[in-house]
């Protein structure tokens, strides 16, 4: 019998078939390689906060030794700026007393997110770091660039135990995501002020 | 042997799927304002069509005529998708800096254009050639269109300072146009301009 590659029922088992062997395909790959992209995640995670609270040099090798070396406790606070487990806020601290909180906002296409280093004052910010899923590159995309990053170092955050909007140079031809990250660092500082303006009157 | 070099050099120069055939255009305006992003793309947009041209071929006999394009869109997209999976777990740097273009990859119509074109009369070694070919042509063009863009939109190249500082002192400054996306447009019409112009026999007769 000839095979006739157009009748209905040949077209039929040819789409299942393939779908079949193609959902097999990539439901294998996906979990064979599912650890190594997880270790990838955090190992990115740990060197953005490594690399907002200064330490020089870190790198996917080096990442998880140096993270274990520095980072002396990570917590959840709840609004008051009290440790609890039951917190909705993280904290990572390095070295014993740089705070280092995560930030979470939106630029022009899509999220965008970071990690804020405040020095043991509470109310210095230490180093900054973004990143971004798909901000244009060349515009949006230069947040995650040194030239920019680099801006927030030494910059106050409280003035007589009240915070101050953040200001910054933003970046030419990308208002939007400018405005969104100046939206990410206030928010953010918000949320923490209680927590933050303790630990500035500690250091008073 | 010299017709399956022609395979491969033929899509760089008189048959270049971007300023021949005009394909790909819309991935070349999103990732050419910096240079590595458009060589991973060039790259990776390579491997995605000289392998489904290969496969394509192999399956060529089989495949009912009738929901070919959806075959070859299930390949194609297979083949994106565990590319982009290879990234994230082996280059993870290089998976963040194509992050949304993988999925532009699927839908560049030089991959179709080349599958529906060539793969699906073909043999899977031609094809597989084919294929190479023609992504290193669009590649081509990429890299030429984003060595620009970059070079005079940021004065650098791969993130390097190149135009020295003095030239900002004296006056300097970088095209912030080159950065915004119809400048990769006009880029690639003055490369039809130039080739156009050294190869008379490209250029379409008007007056009949």
């Amino acid at each position: 019998m000839k095979k006739d590659v157009n009748s209905n029922r040949y077209i039929f088992l040819y789409a299942t078939v393939l779908i079949v062997i193609v959902a097999v395909l990539l439901t294998v790959t996906a979990l064979w390689l599912q650890p190594f992209q997880d270790r990838n995640k955090k190992n990115e995670k740990r060197i953005s906060i490594l690399t907002a609270a200064g330490i020089p040099d870190v790198n996917a090798k080096n990442a998880p030794l140096l993270f274990e070396k520095h980072c002396t406790g990570s917590f959840l606070l709840d609004e008051s700026g009290n440790i609890s487990d039951d917190g909705t806020l993280p904290l990572f601290v390095i070295d014993r007393q740089i705070s280092v909180i995560p930030m979470q906002g939106n630029g022009l296409w899509g999220p965008i997110w970071g990690y804020l280093a405040i020095a043991a004052d509470g109310k210095t910010i230490l180093g900054a770091n973004f990143d971004h899923k798909s901000e244009t590159p060349g515009l949006g995309g230069e947040i995650t660039t040194e030239k920019f990053k680099g801006q927030f170092s030494g910059k106050q955050i409280l003035e007589n135990g009240n915070l101050v909007p953040i200001q910054f140079d933003a970046i030419t031809g990308a208002t939007k995501t400018s405005n969104g990250v100046k939206e990410m660092i206030d928010n953010t500082l918000e949320k923490y002020s209680a927590y933050l303006s303790r630990i500035a009157e500690r250091g008073e | 042997m010299a017709n399956l070099k022609k395979l491969i050099i033929e899509p760089l120069r008189k048959t270049n799927p971007v300023t021949v055939l005009v394909l790909g255009i819309c991935s070349c305006l999103a990732v050419t304002a910096q240079l590595k992003p458009a060589l991973v793309m060039g790259l990776s947009v390579t491997v995605v069509t000289a392998l489904s041209n290969f496969i394509i071929s192999l399956l060529r006999k089989g495949i009912p005529n009738r929901i070919r394009i959806i075959v070859q869109l299930v390949v194609v997209a297979t083949l994106v998708i565990l590319i982009d999976q290879f990234l994230k777990a082996f280059a993870y740097d290089v998976s963040k800096q194509l992050s949304v273009y993988v999925g532009l990859i699927i839908t560049n119509c030089i991959i179709m254009g080349r599958l529906e074109a060539f793969a699906l009369s073909h043999g899977p070694g031609e094809s597989f050639l084919d294929g190479l070919g023609n992504g290193l042509g669009y590649s081509l063009i990429l890299v030429i269109v984003a060595f620009f863009r970059e070079l005079f939109g940021s004065g650098t190249l791969l993130g390097y300072q190149v135009i020295p500082q003095s030239f900002y002192e004296a006056g300097y400054q970088n095209n912030g146009l080159m950065i915004l996306p119809p400048m990769a447009l006009i880029v690639v019409g003055v490369i039809i301009w130039i080739q156009r112009t050294r190869n008379p026999e490209m250029q379409e007769n008007n007056q009949n």
